[in-house]
């Protein structure tokens, strides 16, 4: 009997009611799975049609959509890191989503597909206009596309998007590659130490860099605009960028403590410059009703967010899961405005209102309510699918997720310059991680509002911003008698802080410090270090 | 008849295959034994240029200071 109810219904999570033994699923070394979990007849069969069929089925048809088999078959042969990264994209969908069910796998699935349309709408543009691609030739494409680099937002370029299309040099070719293989980064950060780069600096300034070291970034546009965030890291990445790509460049300026109304000032002085240097290139003036209609969309996003975050932070019906959270929010809140992101709420949306109507308990195996803060392990974001299997840590919410916490007025040019300064000066790892002390303290108004009672505090080795205040960090959660683990890790670079010592460094405080027994005792230690 | 009959083989076949493919992760194998180390291969001994040789001409292009904004 016990066996026609575990077919029907999936395993009981914990090992008290049998378990899942999910670790015992794994292929040794490659994370692969002997088979794909058994989640019970509706979800696997969900899993099956709605997730693993519906984006190979999807992935096709926006290639298709966006620029034709024949650029993504030329892309695929000319750059590794979308060849060798983005075709085993599934089993970033399995690795984030392991042991979901019903509606959290439902609504974190939807997470996923928005990110990889938004991918393929990426790399497609690069392709349809890579003179690499073209014989050379600039193509309309070519003059109509322009590139920034990834840590300034898109909805900077919002008043050309109905002209031309504004792509960032790194986010998918580094930044999005992390997370679903890991193995491609490893070689744009030696080719930057190849030519003498020591090995210290941020991984990701490394990797961005060494991607033009290689000579495997496409040319796909007239003119560049780079950016000085998160930190003087990125200031260097823009000189080797300029030496490298070789174009006319805009430096924009990001001050580090944005605080001072007068850096303010300042920003909405540097982004008309911005915006004239634009014009000039393009022969295009700014459409500024159009700025202010793609805002206001961007808005409608921000507004579901928030009301996501009432969700997560009053209940225990949020169906979102840690990874698919974090790495949705800071995708949508970077990248700017795109259908897709729309699209996707618009399924969400359902299915939280479902959880909440019904008041169904999304995760019933937390024990802990974390919140993530400072920046995450990209090679290892699903660590938070790994805990809540293995502990019942479930991360509500992250730091990058809370980073845009604004809408953009739209009353008047005045008013939307200076939240668009803001919006700027609140980049990724600038406005809490390397920001000015009070922000980066904010964890503690976040906890409270999320209703956390456990820190997952990330420790990027190579950040020399955040490592100056690890012992500020220490103080306060002595003093707050907050437990807190910290998650030593080198952004891209899983060779230095592996993902197995990662889960060790959290089995030791959950058994040592929490003295707490694993829900599936099977995840514990596993061999997975030549997984993607 | 015989050709829908015939019909319904073949597409309860595929959905067989793909649902095997699917569960016993044939893709992720696939994917990993012999699609990346093939691709892998291919770019590791592509020719590139050496982008050190490349002049950085640093007077290239104008300051863009755009200082009367």
């Amino acid at each position: 009997m016990s066996f026609i109810k575990d077919f029907w219904y999936g395993k009981p999570h914990t090992a008290e009611e049998g378990g899942r033994r999910l670790g015992d699923n794994y292929l040794p070394k490659t994370g692969l799975y002997k088979h794909r979990e058994w989640r019970g007849v509706k979800d696997t069969f969900y899993y099956f049609h709605n997730i693993w069929l519906y984006n190979y089925l999807h992935m096709v048809t926006d290639v298709i959509k966006y620029g034709g088999i024949v650029n993504f078959v030329k892309g695929v042969w000319r750059y590794r890191w979308v060849g060798q990264t983005y075709l085993p994209v599934l089993h970033w969908f399995d690795r984030g989503l392991e042991g979901l069910r019903g509606e959290a796998l439902r609504a974190s699935a939807w997470h996923y597909r928005a990110m990889v349309n938004a991918t393929i709408y990426q790399f497609m543009t690069m392709f349809n206009a890579d003179t690499r691609l073209h014989g050379g030739k600039k193509n309309d494409a070519w003059y109509h596309t322009m590139a920034m680099k990834e840590t300034t937002w898109g909805g900077m370029f919002y008043g050309w998007s109905d002209k031309f299309k504004a792509v960032s040099l790194e986010m998918i070719p580094y930044f999005v590659t992390c997370h679903v293989n890991s193995h491609t980064v490893h070689n744009y950060i030696d080719a930057v130490q190849s030519i003498g780069l020591p090995g210290d600096p941020c991984p990701m300034c490394q990797a961005e860099s060494g991607l033009f070291v290689l000579d495997d970034i496409p040319d796909y546009s007239p003119f560049m605009i780079t950016c000085n965030e998160a930190c003087d890291g990125s200031v260097a990445t823009a000189i080797l960028q300029d030496w490298f790509n070789d174009k006319p460049m805009y430096a924009l300026q990001m001050p580090m403590q944005f605080d001072d109304p007068l850096a303010n000032k300042f920003v909405q002085k540097d982004i008309e410059k911005c915006w004239k240097f634009i014009e000039e290139q393009t022969g295009v003036p700014m459409n500024l009703d159009l700025m202010y209609e793609c805002i206001e969309r961007q808005n409608e996003l921000m507004k579901f967010e928030w009301e996501k975050w009432e969700v997560a932070a009053k209940t225990d019906s949020y169906p979102i899961n840690g990874v698919a959270q974090a790495l949705y929010r800071i995708y949508q809140s970077q990248f700017g405005d795109l259908p897709i992101w729309h699209e996707v709420d618009s399924k969400v949306r359902p299915i939280m209102e479902k959880c909440v109507s019904k008041k169904i308990n999304t995760f019933p195996n937390t024990r802990h309510r974390v919140i993530a803060w400072s920046c995450a392990p990209l090679y290892y974001s699903n660590w938070c699918t790994w805990a809540y299997n293995c502990w019942g840590l479930n991360v509500i919410i992250n730091m990058d997720s809370l980073m845009f916490d604004m809408t953009i007025r739209t009353d008047s040019y005045e008013n939307m310059l200076e939240d668009v300064a803001q919006y700027h000066m609140w980049a990724p790892m600038r406005r809490m991680a390397v920001g000015g002390m009070h922000h980066i303290f904010e964890l503690w108004d976040y906890m409270k509002r999320f209703n956390c009672d456990f820190v997952m505090m990330y420790d990027q080795l190579q950040c020399k911003g955040m490592q100056g205040v690890h012992g500020l960090f220490e103080d306060e959660f002595r003093d707050r008698n907050v437990p807190a683990i910290w998650m030593p890790h080198a952004l891209p670079d899983s060779r230095t802080v592996s993902r197995a010592e990662i889960r060790r460094i959290i089995n030791d405080y959950m058994s040592t410090v929490m003295h707490e027994e694993p829900l599936d005792p099977s995840l514990l230690e596993l061999d997975d270090d030549m997984t993607w | 008849m015989k050709k829908i009959a015939k019909l319904l083989g073949i597409g309860v076949g595929a959905y067989a295959a793909l649902f095997a493919v699917f569960f016993f992760d044939l893709d992720g194998k696939f994917l990993f034994h012999v699609f990346e180390p093939f691709v892998k291969n291919h770019y590791d001994n592509m020719p590139r240029r050496d982008m050190t040789q490349v002049p950085y001409d640093m007077n290239k292009f104008p300051d863009y200071k755009y200082d009367e904004v």
